[in-house]
């Protein structure tokens, strides 16, 4: 079964019973949702305002964490994970069949393919099954054995009944019936068949007759014949011509597998029934007192045996429920045998007459859920399933939705169909183990608009995990990878879920989270990846900001973080669409170079860098001033001649571009980031630096003259 | 339901409120012992542990709440000071700082740093909550002179400057318009005079607090073992986390009983869309009452709503609002905006009775299975999963099932159990009702 819910928090808060002593204490319980997994925390509060509150309540203050489920083991995990692979190519096949305009299931092909991907479903839940029963050992699986079985026989009675092979919707049902009863069901049980073989007289057991009867129900002629052979040794020389004259009539009932057409099944059918009407004729000759041997009254089981193959329905139910059989039993042995040709869809009239009799057991959800199935009641069905196992009501409803026998659309007023609801559901319990965060999202995306929306509140809160952990060096070495701009780890697996599912918001959600942690280069990079262009143009900004919040040595360190990604950006930029952006990239990075060889006193490479950013239209209008004034220094160095005339030209004539337009009004486009930079953050201010950058400019030009004599 | 973790003992004194925040890995508790603690998620063992903890107000804590990530790692706290106050942790390199409030325990440890307080209310702070990230960095706050105040701020790094943005009493609200399609007793009281604004706030709020005098006194007679207003009212608010509709905020005051949603623009005052009303409703109506119902057979009697919680949209074309409250009932309430003009033209004309362009509201779930007093409600982060806590001591879970039935979904209790507990508390089954 299912893990079981516990009804108590521990440790208790209070003792049995005292409630209301709980609630006369002033206090009440009060509870947080976990965006995480849906857990919530559950605490003691304050019913009153505390001035109201009455001392005398203990101070221990716990906080509880409960969840729904339990989040699940790695066996679970690893069946969930499983299955989700067949789900995703169900998709895609309702997917194709729907872009065709093909009913999936009025196609051989596409019903084909749903059926064999129905069957992988039966399959992986039987391999579970086998798997929780092999390691039974103690309480470890968070699922039994038992539990696997049932959705087994769930998932393939499912199967039998609405998902048939291709061109056999319509034919009869019951042989298809018949082997999911015995598969599941199995009756009369191999132990007792064994005890039987051992016996010499089988016949004086109490449990032959029984055994006979059960296994004729449940068309095992190989096993009749078997045990109706050893009564050529009966006493009575009745019971051994009848025994005779039974087995080939149990060997040969018609199966509708072993004919070409319904036809010929039907006419072999009728055949076979003047058969057993002729052993019926022999039956009634045996006189009253030739009908006992001293062990049992042999005719009268004969005569039911006889009975079930004349199809007789009172018979049939009356001899099920005698040997303990419940109402599949009698639904399956009615296919066989009171109306062989009885078709899927005339099923649930039988049944629910069936039922009348010999209700299911209402404490048994796997027998409520085969009732449903049995009764045609989809809808039912899947509510009972998720009382089951979210998964299974889950899977069902998909398979459900693409053979159109529940609504795609939405029935209530909820805009979630049914399909949708049920996935959903499951999408929750998904949810409750943050690593499946990857199949949360997959299945929440099949759920349409809605469905989408609800997936990026799951995506937008996946960890992304940037900041290493200190335990394992693997990890610190993909966030280094995912620092050096490569994308790694949960954010690869973050980028690519976006991607599939085109949640293209959610991508450049994740990007601000770079963005605030100043991871510049990852955001960079993750910007690029995601496409999107005025996102990294964002980002320089960001960096270029740095520069006038926090000053040329920050700013200098944040863009080392930028540098490496700028070489693969320009390779990308042919394409041309980001060449925008690309540019104020490469003025950034420029920018920095040209602050670090100051900082390293490479004076004459940092003049070179100031000519080429003014030189090339590198810099944005509104930096000249910034880096006019950041040359400064340089202009100032008596030691050496950084620029040549011509560059000391340059820079003039930026100079007088600046400080000309600015007077002209247009003192926003060209002064505004130098005046953020001075303390006031006005242009005045910064005018006036510029001024200082006159100076040293005529100062500069003094010296040329003084150095290199015209 | 199952128990999956435990802190033994989180303060020395009641917690007031906790709070996850945005991915859950951090939990904020705040207490009447007046202190904030921020505790960290182990994710390998499901331990919490504290991170920090700090004495955070002068007087009992009443809320706290998280700004999205996107702002920095910030948290917002209410108090019985009568204080919000802006907290936000800050790089180890700044721990030499000195704190603003002083209050650090060990200078070592504490890494949240005061960035503002919010000293506009005259009484006790109820709530406080964070809009939206994409409002922008703002959060509402509401007091129990029933003040709701809204305030941006406007310096984002430093965090210090918050502009009171708006402040609205909620009881004396007005609706949006004459044909509006609440009616509450609170709006026939207001006189157009009482309406709250901003540069007129002291005379007004007097003037609300004498109104609520007089509301108190009228309706004491009525409830019976409900005592003093400010002990048993109930002031609480919840975003609308939609972004198309604009700024919308459901806020609920006091002892009437109402939860109003309200609209929030910067161009007009603050409106009132849709209130949120049992007494003249019956679950099975469609719309909002019409016209204004006397209080029947004492069914109306007021009642205070301690917790309200707006569900994400994620796309729904409604809204889902639960509401906890001290008449013991848990309410799920629907609510539409308005069909877009255009649609409305292409449906052609509607029922002709001009309700579009309304808000409509209506319950969808009404549970009493807390019996007493429910503490809280809150939903999921898809809105999927209503739990609810109350003075039953237990938590419960209720979800939509198909036709969008809401159904209880389990729950568990704080209650010492049987030795053997009987089977019938353990079932998850829902329960029709």
């Amino acid at each position: 079964m299912a893990p079981k819910a516990s009804s108590s928090l521990l440790p208790p808060l209070f003792e049995q019973g005292s409630t209301e002593e709980f609630k006369a204490s002033g206090r009440t319980l009060a509870v947080a949702a976990s965006p995480r997994d849906g857990s919530i925390a559950v605490y003691p509060t304050n019913n009153k305002a505390p001035q109201f509150m009455k001392a005398g309540y203990p101070k221990k203050q716990p906080i509880y964490f409960v969840a729904e489920h339990l989040a699940p083991d790695a066996e679970r995990r690893t069946f969930l994970s499983d299955t989700s692979v067949i789900f995703n190519v169900v998709q895609n096949l309702v997917k194709t069949a729907r872009a065709r305009k093909i009913t999936l299931f009025d196609n051989g092909e596409t019903l084909g393919a749903l059926r064999k991907l129905a069957q992988d479903y039966v399959n992986f839940c039987k391999e579970c099954w086998i798997y929780a029963a092999e390691n039974k050992t103690a309480d470890t699986l968070q699922f039994s054995d038992d539990h696997y079985r049932q959705l087994h026989t769930c998932l393939s009675l499912f199967t039998v009944l609405y998902v048939p092979e291709p061109g056999l919707e319509g034919a009869p049902a019951g042989e298809d019936l018949l082997d999911w009863l015995n598969t599941h069901f199995v009756e009369p049980s191999t132990d007792e068949g064994k005890h039987l073989a051992t016996l010499d007289k089988p016949w004086e057991d109490e449990s032959y007759w029984s055994y006979l009867a059960r296994a004729t129900l449940r068309g095992l002629s190989k096993a009749s014949a078997f045990f109706l052979e050893t009564l050529s040794k009966h006493p009575s020389p009745y019971l051994q011509d009848l025994s005779r004259a039974l087995i080939p009539i149990l060997s040969n009932h018609p199966r509708f597998s072993q004919f070409s057409s319904e036809r010929d099944f039907a006419i072999n059918s009728r055949r076979w029934r003047d058969k057993v009407k002729t052993l019926r004729v022999e039956l009634d000759r045996v006189p009253e007192d030739s009908r006992e041997d001293g062990f049992d009254n042999w005719w009268a089981w004969f005569s039911d045996i006889v009975g079930v193959l004349e199809g007789r329905a009172e018979v049939v139910k009356r001899v099920c429920t005698d040997l303990g059989g419940d109402w599949k039993e009698v639904c399956v042995a009615w296919t066989m045998f009171v109306d062989p040709r009885l078709r899927r869809q005339d099923l649930p009239d039988i049944v629910v007459d069936i039922l009348d009799d010999l209700p299911p057991d209402p404490t048994n959800q796997e027998d409520v859920i085969h009732s449903s199935l049995f009764l045609g009641k989809p809808v039912q069905a899947l509510s009972q399933a998720a009382q089951l196992d979210v998964w299974l009501s889950a899977h069902l409803a998909d398979m459900m939705e693409a053979l159109e026998l529940i609504e795609a659309t939405p029935t209530d007023d909820s805009d979630i169909s049914l399909r949708n609801l049920y996935i959903i559901q499951f999408a929750e319990y998904l949810h409750s183990d943050l690593n499946l965060w990857r199949h949360t999202v997959d299945y929440l995306c099949t759920c349409g608009d809605i469905g989408m929306k609800m997936a990026d509140e799951v995506l937008v809160r996946v960890p992304l995990r940037l900041q290493s952990p200190k335990d394992s060096t693997a990890a610190s070495e993909e966030s280094a990878r995912i620092r050096a701009g490569d994308l790694a780890g949960v954010l690869k697996e973050v980028n690519a879920s976006c991607f599939d599912h085109g949640r293209e918001e959610v991508r450049r959600m994740v990007c601000k989270a770079f963005t605030r942690e100043k991871e510049y280069g990852l955001a960079l990079s993750y910007c690029a990846s995601a496409e999107d262009w005025p996102g990294l143009g964002r980002i320089v900004d960001r960096v270029l900001n740095e520069y006038v919040s926090q000053g040329p040595s920050n700013f200098a360190r944040s863009v080392a973080n930028i540098a490496p990604s700028l070489h693969a950006l320009r390779a990308q930029s042919k394409s041309g669409l980001n060449g925008v952006f690309i540019y104020r990239l490469i003025f950034a990075v420029r920018f920095a170079e040209f602050h670090q060889r100051k900082v390293n006193q490479e004076y004459m490479d940092a003049a070179g860098d100031v000519v080429a950013m003014l030189k090339e239209e590198v810099a944005p209008r509104a930096w000249w001033a910034v880096v006019l004034c950041d040359a400064v220094d340089l202009l100032q160095n008596h030691e050496i001649m950084p620029f040549t005339t011509s560059e000391a030209t340059l820079l003039l004539h930026k100079l007088e571009e600046v400080v000309s337009r600015s007077s002209y009004g247009a003192g926003k486009d060209y002064l505004a980031v130098l005046a953020q930079c001075t303390k006031n953050g006005d242009e005045k201010f910064a005018l006036q630096q510029l001024q200082s950058v006159r100076l040293a400019l005529a100062k500069y030009y003094a010296r040329a003259l003084d150095v290199v004599p015209v | 339901m199952i128990q999956t973790g435990l802190i033994q003992n989180a303060h020395n004194d009641l917690v007031t409120d906790a709070s996850y925040d945005f991915y859950g890995l951090r939990l904020a508790t705040c207490s009447l012992d007046q202190r904030i603690k921020i505790w960290q998620l182990d994710e390998d063992t499901g331990n919490w542990d504290v991170e920090d903890d700090w004495k955070a107000h002068d007087a009992a804590v009443t809320k706290i709440s998280w700004a999205h990530p996107e702002f920095g790692t910030i948290v917002a706290s209410s108090s019985f000071d009568r204080t919000v106050k802006i907290w936000e942790q800050t790089a180890y390199a700044e721990i030499e700082r000195p704190q603003a409030n002083g209050a650090s325990s060990s200078s070592s440890s504490s890494r949240w740093t005061e960035r503002a307080v919010l000293v506009d209310a005259k009484f006790s702070v109820r709530a406080v909550e964070f809009a939206p990230q994409h409002f922008g960095l703002k959060l509402a706050a509401i007091s129990s002179d029933n003040h709701l105040r809204i305030y941006e701020c406007l310096e984002q790094p430093s965090l210090a400057t918050w502009q009171l943005a708006e402040e609205v009493d909620v009881l004396a609200l007005p609706s949006t318009s004459p044909t509006s399609n609440s009616i509450s007793q609170t709006v026939t009281l207001a006189t157009p005079t009482q309406t709250t604004s901003t540069l007129d706030g002291a005379s007004v709020s007097l003037a609300a607090q004498a109104l609520q005098q007089q509301q108190q006194q009228s309706q004491a007679p009525s409830r019976p073992g409900l005592g003093n207003r400010e002990a048993d009212g109930g002031w609480c608010i919840s975003w609308c986390k939609d972004k198309y509709w604009g700024e919308i905020i459901a806020a609920g005051c006091g002892i009437d009983g109402k939860i109003k949603v309200i609209q929030l623009s910067p161009s007009k005052r603050p409106a009132t869309l849709l209130t949120l009303s049992t007494a003249p409703l019956r679950p099975s109506s469609e719309t909002t009452s019409k016209a204004p119902v006397p209080p029947a057979d004492g069914e109306a009697a007021p009642y205070a709503i301690t917790s309200v919680s707006w569900a994400p949209s994620c796309g729904r074309s409604y809204h889902l609002i639960a509401t906890g409250s001290r008449d013991g009932k848990v309410r799920i309430w629907r609510i539409k905006p308005p069909a877009l003009a255009d649609e409305a033209d292409y449906e052609g004309d509607g029922d002709g009775d001009g309700s579009e362009g309304k808000w409509t509201g209506s319950i969808v779930g009404e549970f009493d299975d807390h019996k007493s007093s429910v503490g809280r409600v809150e939903w999921n982060i898809t809105g999927t999963v209503l739990s609810s806590a109350g003075n039953d001591g237990r938590v419960r879970l209720w979800k939509a099932t198909a036709g969008n039935v809401w159904r209880p979904a389990g729950h568990i209790g704080v209650e010492q159990a049987d030795e053997q507990p009987p089977d019938i508390d353990m079932d998850e089954n829902p329960v029709a009702d």
